[in-house]
C-alpha cells in the first residue's frame, strides 16, 4: 500500500488480556501492539473475540486481567480518566449509531463543543470540512434517517474524526451495509489510512485488508493464532486454523 | 396525634373480609368479561358491517368513560327502567362490561402479533386453517397476551375499590368504616394500601411463574 | 305499572354540568403537568447509576401503582384535616395533590421504559465521543426517550381523565359530582349520567384518536 509516512512508536499495547462473560472466556491472553500510523486488520470467525478486543481498547468493555495502554493512557488503572481516553480514541460501530434526532451537522458538532469546549463557529467549520472529506457535505442540514446506510456510516466516521483522535477503531464498519454502499465507506477508510491515521479495523472485507492493512491479525477462539503482513497471511498462512478459515471465505 | 399500629390490628379480619369481596368481584368480572371480550373481538372481525361497528362502538364507549359513571348508570339509572341490581351485581356488571372492552383489544393484539410468515409457512406445508390456528397461532398468542392480561386483572382489582361508592362492602368500604370508628387514618389506610399492594404483587408474581413454567421457549 | 318519564332539562342543568366538566379538564391539566415533572424526576432516577437513588424511586412508583387511586384520595381527604385542623381549603386542592402523586408514579414508569427503549448503540456512541453522564442524558438519551414516551403518555392521559371522576367521592366539584348534585335535584339518574358519560367521551375520545395517529406516525 502506498503511504506517505513511516510507522512511529507504539500507540496501542495489549499485554496478556483476559476477559470472560460470566462462565464464557472470550479473550484468553491476547498480546498485541499497534504502532503510530499503522493499519491493523483483525479477522476471524464470529465469536473469536475480535470485537470484544476492540471494545476493550476504549473501555466500552472492561477486562478481567492483563494490561492495555492506548495513546499513553493505562487502561488498567482505575484512576485513568475515561474521557481523556475517549478524546484520543475514535470509534465507528457496525450499526452506525448516528443520532437520529439531530441533523448531520449537529451530530458532528455536539462532542467537540461539549467535550473539547470548542466554540460553535469553529466546530461547524471543522464539521463541514470533514463532511466534504467523506463526501456528504451536501447532507449537512438533513436528518440522518433520510440517508442511505453508506452515507450514515460516513457521517459516523466524520463524527469520530471531529474529535481529532489519535487512533481510530472500526468495529465491522461495513457488515450492516448493502453491497452497493460498502465501497464508498471502504474508500473513505482507505484515504484515512493513506493520510497516516493509526487504525485498528475488525472486518470481513478481505479485499480491504489485503490492500490497505500493514498487518493482518487472525483470531480464533479468544487467541491470536497468526499475524503478519497481508501478503503472508493471505498467500502463505502458516497455521492450519488460518488456512481453514481462509479457505471457507475466499 | 399518636401513631399506633397495634391498635388497628384487631380489625385486620374485617379488612381481609373486604379484600375477599374485592377479589371475588374481580375474578368473576375478569372471567365473564374475558369470555364476553372474545365475542366482542370476533364481532369486530366479522364480515357483517353493523356487527363490526357495534363492536367498535362498545369498545370505545367503555374505554373512554369512567367506571364510576358506568356504575352510577347501572346502580341508579337502570332502576328507572325497572332493572334493580344490588351493589354486588351492579359492580360486577360494570366491571364485566369494562373488562370485555379491554380484553377484546388485548386478544386482538395477541392474535395479530403472531407473525404472518408462520401462518403462511403452515399453509405451504398443507395445514388447514383450524389446524394452523390450534398449533401455530394459539400458543404463541396466549404467551404474548399473558403479561397484558395479568396487568388487566390487576387494574380491574384496583378498580373494584370504586364499588365502595355504591355501597359494595369490599376493602375500601371497610377502610372507610374503620376510619370513622377509630379515627386512626394513617394506620388504617397504610395497612389497607399494603393489602392492595401485596395482593397485586402476589398476582403479578404468580403470573410470571406461570409464564416461565408453561412457555419454556 | 307506571311508565317512567325519562327527561333531562338541558337548559337548566347544562351550565352546572359544563362547569363540572371545566373543573375536570382543569384537574387533568394541572395534575398532568405536575405528574410529568414528578415523573421526569423519578423516571430518570430509576435508571440512575446510583443504586439507593434507583431504589427509593422504585419504591414510590411501585407502591403508588399497586394501590387504587381512591385510596390515595380518601387518605388525603381524611388525613389532611387531621394534620392541619385549623385550615380550610377546597377539596379541589386535595384532588390535585392526590392526582399528581398518582400521575407521577405512572409517568415515571413510562419514562423509565422509554429511556430503556433508546438503543444501546446510541449510548455507546455518546460514550465513545467522550460525553459524560449528564451530557449523554441531555443530548442523546432524553430527546429520543421523550419521543418514545408520547403514545403511552397519551394513553395515560386518557386514564387520568377517567381517574378524575373519583374526586367526586371526596366532594370536589368535578363533572361526576355535578352529575350527582343534579340527580338529587331532578331524580333523573339515567338521563343525567348519560349526559355525564357523553361529556367524558367527548373529552377522552379525541385523545384516543390522537394517540393512535401518533403511533402510526412513529411506525
Amino acid at each position: 500500500m502506498s503511504r506517505t509516512h513511516d510507522l512511529g512508536p507504539a500507540m496501542i499495547k495489549v499485554d496478556d488480556l483476559h476477559k470472560s462473560f460470566g462462565d464464557l472466556e472470550v479473550l484468553k491472553g491476547i498480546e498485541a501492539e499497534v504502532d503510530e500510523r499503522e493499519v491493523v486488520c483483525l479477522i476471524g470467525a464470529s465469536g473469536s473475540g475480535k470485537s470484544t478486543l476492540l471494545r476493550c481498547l476504549n473501555r466500552l468493555e472492561t477486562f478481567d486481567r492483563g494490561h492495555v495502554t492506548i495513546c499513553g493512557h493505562d487502561l488498567t488503572g482505575s484512576k485513568t480518566s475515561l474521557h481523556a481516553v475517549r478524546r484520543d480514541v475514535g470509534m465507528v460501530f457496525q450499526s452506525f449509531n448516528v443520532f437520529p434526532h439531530m441533523k448531520v451537522l449537529d451530530n458532528l458538532t455536539l462532542a467537540p463543543m461539549k467535550v473539547l469546549k470548542i466554540g460553535k463557529a469553529e466546530a461547524r467549520q471543522r464539521a463541514m470540512a470533514l463532511l466534504e472529506k467523506v463526501g456528504v457535505a451536501d447532507k449537512a442540514n438533513v436528518y440522518p434517517t433520510k440517508l442511505s446506510g453508506g452515507q450514515q456510516q460516513r457521517v459516523a466516521i466524520a463524527r469520530a474524526l471531529a474529535m481529532q483522535p489519535k487512533v481510530m477503531l472500526f468495529d465491522e464498519p461495513t457488515s450492516a451495509l448493502d453491497p452497493e454502499t460498502v465501497g464508498e465507506v471502504l474508500g473513505v477508510m482507505k484515504n484515512l489510512a493513506e493520510e497516516g491515521m493509526t487504525m485498528m479495523v475488525v472486518t470481513h472485507e478481505m479485499g480491504f485488508a489485503r490492500e490497505v492493512a500493514d498487518r493482518v491479525v487472525f483470531m480464533d477462539n479468544g487467541v491470536v493464532v497468526e499475524q503478519g503482513p497481508p501478503k503472508q497471511i493471505f498467500e502463505a498462512p502458516q497455521h492450519e486454523r488460518t488456512r481453514a478459515f481462509l479457505s471457507k471465505i475466499l | 396525634m399518636t401513631i399506633n399500629f397495634a391498635a388497628v390490628l384487631p380489625y385486620l379480619p374485617v379488612m381481609l373480609k373486604g379484600l375477599g369481596i374485592s377479589l371475588e368481584v374481580t375474578v368473576l368480572g375478569f372471567l365473564i368479561g374475558s369470555v364476553l371480550g372474545i365475542f366482542v373481538y370476533l364481532g369486530r372481525r366479522s364480515a357483517f358491517a353493523p356487527l363490526r361497528w357495534l363492536g367498535y362502538a362498545f369498545v370505545e364507549v367503555f374505554r373512554n368513560t369512567p367506571l364510576l359513571v358506568q356504575l352510577y348508570l347501572i346502580y341508579f339509572g337502570l332502576p328507572q327502567v325497572g332493572i334493580n341490581l344490588d351493589p354486588f351485581w351492579s359492580t360486577l356488571a360494570g366491571m364485566t362490561l369494562n373488562n370485555a372492552a379491554y380484553t377484546s383489544e388485548i386478544f386482538r393484539a395477541g392474535i395479530e402479533s403472531v407473525p404472518n410468515g408462520l401462518v403462511e409457512a403452515a399453509g405451504a406445508l398443507g395445514m388447514r386453517y383450524l389446524q394452523t390456528f390450534r398449533f401455530i397461532v394459539l400458543k404463541p398468542a396466549v404467551r404474548n397476551v399473558l403479561p397484558a392480561l395479568t396487568n388487566q386483572f390487576i387494574v380491574l382489582f384496583l378498580f373494584s375499590s370504586v364499588g365502595s361508592v355504591i355501597s359494595l362492602n369490599e376493602l375500601t368500604s371497610a377502610l372507610k368504616d374503620l376510619n370513622q370508628r377509630t379515627l386512626r387514618t394513617l394506620e388504617i389506610f397504610t395497612i389497607g394500601g399494603l393489602l392492595y399492594y401485596l395482593a397485586s404483587a402476589v398476582i403479578a408474581g404468580s403470573s410470571r411463574l406461570a409464564e416461565r413454567y408453561l412457555f419454556r421457549w | 305499572m307506571v311508565t317512567p318519564m325519562i327527561s333531562f332539562d338541558f337548559g337548566q342543568y347544562m351550565p352546572p354540568m359544563l362547569r363540572g366538566a371545566g373543573v375536570t379538564i382543569l384537574l387533568v391539566v394541572v395534575s398532568g403537568i405536575a405528574g410529568t415533572i414528578i415523573g421526569l424526576v423519578f423516571g430518570t432516577a430509576r435508571s440512575a447509576p446510583l443504586a439507593p437513588v434507583r431504589w427509593l424511586a422504585s419504591i414510590y412508583t411501585n407502591f403508588i401503582r399497586g394501590i387504587p387511586i381512591l385510596i390515595i384520595l380518601l387518605f388525603l381527604y381524611y388525613e389532611i384535616p387531621l394534620l392541619f385542623p385549623y385550615a380550610t381549603f377546597s377539596q379541589t386542592i386535595t384532588a390535585v395533590i392526590g392526582l399528581s402523586v398518582y400521575s407521577g408514579a405512572y409517568i415515571a414508569e413510562i419514562f423509565r421504559g422509554s429511556i430503556q427503549a433508546v438503543p444501546r448503540g446510541q449510548l455507546e456512541a455518546g460514550e465513545a465521543l467522550g460525553l459524560n453522564y449528564v451530557q449523554k442524558m441531555r443530548y442523546v438519551v432524553m430527546p429520543q426517550a421523550l419521543k418514545i414516551a408520547v403514545p403511552p403518555g397519551i394513553g395515560f392521559l386518557i386514564a387520568l381523565v377517567k381517574a378524575t371522576s373519583l374526586v367526586s367521592v371526596i366532594t370536589a366539584t368535578d363533572l361526576t359530582r355535578a352529575g350527582r348534585n343534579i340527580t338529587s335535584a331532578n331524580h333523573q339518574a339515567l338521563a343525567t349520567f348519560l349526559v355525564v358519560a357523553a361529556l367524558y367521551f367527548v373529552i377522552s375520545y379525541p385523545l384516543s384518536l390522537l394517540g393512535r395517529w401518533y403511533e402510526r406516525r412513529l411506525a
